[in-house]
């Protein structure tokens, strides 16, 4: 799975803490789903698609394989 | 988010000092030449207490280190315990078979009475390293 969240970040102009912060996790979290070695649940994925204000499928993308 | 069943943050710290509590105990008591009288049959005899004391506190600390929330509990630190707790299991388990094929008798007895804090510290040591990797890279990528 890729995500977008690096890219929807740099666009909010908000660091990892930040957006941690905004939805309740550690920064370890966020960061291991950016470096694509955490997949998040439905839940938190629905939540960071929440902050961006966008769909998820435009955050978090199904990859050949997955 | 659903609940987890976990000890309050503080309980790490609490876990640490009935940890090292264990330790001042034992070497009084090794200082002293303390004998206790193994035939006394009340429950709370001088030889309970310090068992008590001593191996139970160390296993108590060991249990609220290992389960007590972090300071931000999430899923992604739940999986990490979860991964290390199975790590742990194995890498116990397997050291048992082994350990307990070449031994026997008293040194079998031993081995198992070592098993009384060995999973518990092989989890924590795993979850931590776990851990402390993640954080490291964290700020290999700091933006």
């Amino acid at each position: 799975m890729k995500t977008n969240i690096r890219v929807e970040r740099a666009i909010k102009n908000i660091t990892q803490a930040d957006l941690a912060g905004l939805i309740g996790v550690s920064r370890q979290t966020i960061n291991t789903i950016e470096s694509n070695r955490y997949v998040p649940s439905t839940v938190l994925a629905l939540k960071i698609a929440r902050v961006f204000g966008k769909p998820v499928e435009e955050i978090f993308i199904l990859e050949e394989g997955d | 988010m659903k609940e987890r069943f976990l000890f309050p943050y503080w309980c790490k710290y609490l876990g640490i000092v009935l940890f090292l509590a264990h330790l001042p105990i034992y070497i009084v008591k090794k200082m002293m030449h303390v004998q206790f009288d193994n035939n006394d049959p009340s429950l709370f005899s001088g030889q309970h207490i310090f068992y008590i004391s001593t191996a139970l506190s160390m296993v108590i600390g060991l249990l609220m280190i290992a389960f007590s929330k972090e300071k931000i509990e999430d899923e992604q630190i739940s999986q990490l315990r979860l991964e290390s707790l199975k790590w742990a299991i194995c890498f116990n388990y397997l050291l048992l078979i082994i350990s307990l094929t070449f031994t026997k008798g008293y040194d079998a007895i031993d081995i198992l009475r070592m098993n009384l804090w060995l999973p518990l510290m092989v989890f924590i040591l795993l979850f931590r390293w776990k851990m402390y990797r993640n954080n490291r890279l964290i700020k290999d990528d700091a933006i």
